[in-house]
């Protein structure tokens, strides 16, 4: 009798969906809307992120060293400092190197090519540059670094990171606070638009739920219909959603390229490797909503 | 079969819509319970399926006392109760067949026992013949078998028809109050909820009259008093 029950559960639903076709396209194109609108800001975030973390992967320390310095002596002291905590990779740019580096950047700008010619010699020092563990221990090293005694050593430069990070850190935050405010408030209204759409539906099916409850069906067989509705509706739209959504990413995926050259931004990558994950989290979001839904309206319409 | 204990039901501090109500039916009979409108006639309708609760007093219906009955156990009492109403509450989109075995359906029966109990409730309304039709094809004396005969598939022991006729003109409310002597003729214990004076006197059954909620006549060969 029970699985005779959910059979039957399952036809009165797939029955209700075809009947009211225009209704139910009408359910379904609204989650399609919210679950687009949700993929859309959780994109917003997702290039937050990856662009916050590709500027945290940027930033280095570097040591300026003397003119006279030798070669051995450089890389001596480059191997202490690979040896200290925080210190990830640290990188030798000669003064041969750093010189190449400096005309090609300046190649354009022809007063600066001749003012290194009049100097007949090379004017750049050596340097080291030193790229920390991770964003957080950037702080620790610079103290490291100051505190680092070495003759080799000309100048150092990194007291300016500390207010670029702490600016990072700032934003960083403030971003993602707005990012959770925009997002519940977006959540409230979907939920809300997707509630009030399957209470209507709800509301048509009065008169058929009034005579289950005078025949004598019981409760959860009146409710299985709906909760099954809830499923399928949330199905389809997931279903369709996915196929919109990477349709969306590859017409996108060109112009993030193009737009944050240097950084390695992919969100088709992304949304592929995290697809169960993003889409099983909105098939339960979107079926919840829709269940509770119907459940809510036939309590207030039908006391059920 | 039915008992009513001082029965009590407020919709308001003010409303009072029964007011220690007391009676007993017993059963295989066919009693006309009668009032003026809003007298809590089918307030009285709605205790005995437990669509209202009662502020005070005790129903039992068949022994079972249902005053404080559980969510879950009023499917068991309705499908004990059959009830038919004024607007005989089909389904527009289900042929008359299908409104019938609908009420088997959403209960679990499977598909044997709806092939044949549905056919057959069918015939004892004499609606044979109009199975495939849709309730908008058929008169509103036929809707009103249709009811019926979705009322009887569960066999039940007592068939409550509130105001069964008063959409119908006198012929078809007379085929209707037919209808419910001979299922009354069963076995089946009828209360018939009405205002309808020609019905009620026609019949020369037990008549229970209904005043500002309260039991003011209870005749056993009766007439329409008010």
């Amino acid at each position: 009798m029970l699985f005779i029950s959910l059979l039957r559960a399952v036809k009165f639903s797939l029955q209700d969906i075809i009947r009211n076709i225009w209704l139910s396209l009408v359910i379904i194109i609204i989650l399609i809307l919210a679950l687009f609108s949700i993929n859309l800001l959780y994109t917003v975030k997702v290039i937050g992120q990856a662009t916050v973390s590709a500027v945290k992967e940027k930033i280095d320390v570097s040591l300026f060293l003397k003119n006279d310095a030798t070669e051995e002596e450089i890389l001596a002291l480059s191997q202490r400092l690979k040896s200290l905590p925080d210190v990830k990779n640290v990188d030798y740019i000669s003064k041969d190197k750093a010189l190449a580096a400096f005309t090609d950047k300046h190649q354009d700008n022809q007063e600066i090519i001749d003012a290194l010619k009049q100097l007949k010699r090379n004017p750049l020092s050596p340097t080291l540059i030193i790229k920390p563990n991770s964003f957080e221990s950037i702080d620790d090293l610079s103290k490291r670094l100051d505190a680092l005694d070495s003759p080799l050593i000309e100048s150092r430069n990194f007291a300016n990171y500390k207010l670029m990070l702490q600016k990072i850190d700032s934003i960083t935050a403030k971003v993602a606070e707005a990012g959770l405010l925009i997002s519940l408030i977006f959540a409230v209204i979907t939920i809300l638009v997707v509630y009030n759409s399957v209470r209507v539906a709800t509301y048509t099916h009065r008169r058929e739920i009034a005579i289950m409850r005078l025949v004598g069906a019981s409760n959860w067989f009146i409710k299985l219909p709906f909760v099954f509705s809830g499923l399928i509706y949330a199905l389809v739209s997931l279903g369709a959603i996915v196929a919109v959504y990477f349709l969306f990413l590859t017409v996108l995926q060109p112009y993030l390229e193009a737009f944050f050259v240097g950084y390695n931004i992919n969100l088709l990558e992304h949304y592929r490797e995290n697809f169960f994950t993003i889409f099983a989290t909105q098939f339960v979001a979107a079926a919840l909503v829709n269940i509770i839904a119907s459940l809510s309206a036939l309590r207030v319409y039908s006391k059920i | 079969m039915i008992r009513f204990v001082n029965v009590k039901k407020l919709y308001s501090h003010d409303v009072v819509a029964l007011n220690n109500v007391n009676l007993h039916i017993k059963p295989g009979e066919f009693v006309s319970i009668v009032g003026q409108s809003g007298t809590g006639k089918t307030t009285l309708v709605k205790t005995l399926i437990s669509e209202e609760k009662i502020d005070g007093g005790r129903i039992v219906v068949g022994g079972w006392d249902i005053t404080r009955i559980k969510r879950s156990e009023v499917p068991v009492l309705r499908r004990q109760i059959g009830v038919i109403f004024q607007d005989f509450k089909l389904l527009p989109k289900k042929t008359l067949l299908e409104n019938v075995a609908f009420a088997l359906q959403v209960c679990g029966s499977g598909r044997k026992k709806i092939n044949t109990i549905a056919p057959h409730v069918m015939r004892i309304v004499n609606l044979e013949d109009k199975l495939a039709r849709y309730p908008f094809e058929v008169s509103g004396g036929e809707q009103q078998r249709v009811a019926i005969a979705r009322a009887l598939v569960h066999r039940p022991k007592i068939l409550l028809a509130d105001e069964p006729t008063g959409n119908l003109d006198s012929i078809n409310a007379n085929e209707i109050i037919d209808l419910l002597l001979r299922i009354n003729k069963f076995g089946t214990t009828v209360i018939l909820v009405t205002h309808n004076r020609e019905i009620v006197n026609r019949l020369r059954r037990r008549v229970i009259t209904i005043e500002n909620g309260q039991i003011v006549s209870d005749q056993a060969v009766g007439k329409y008093l008010l």
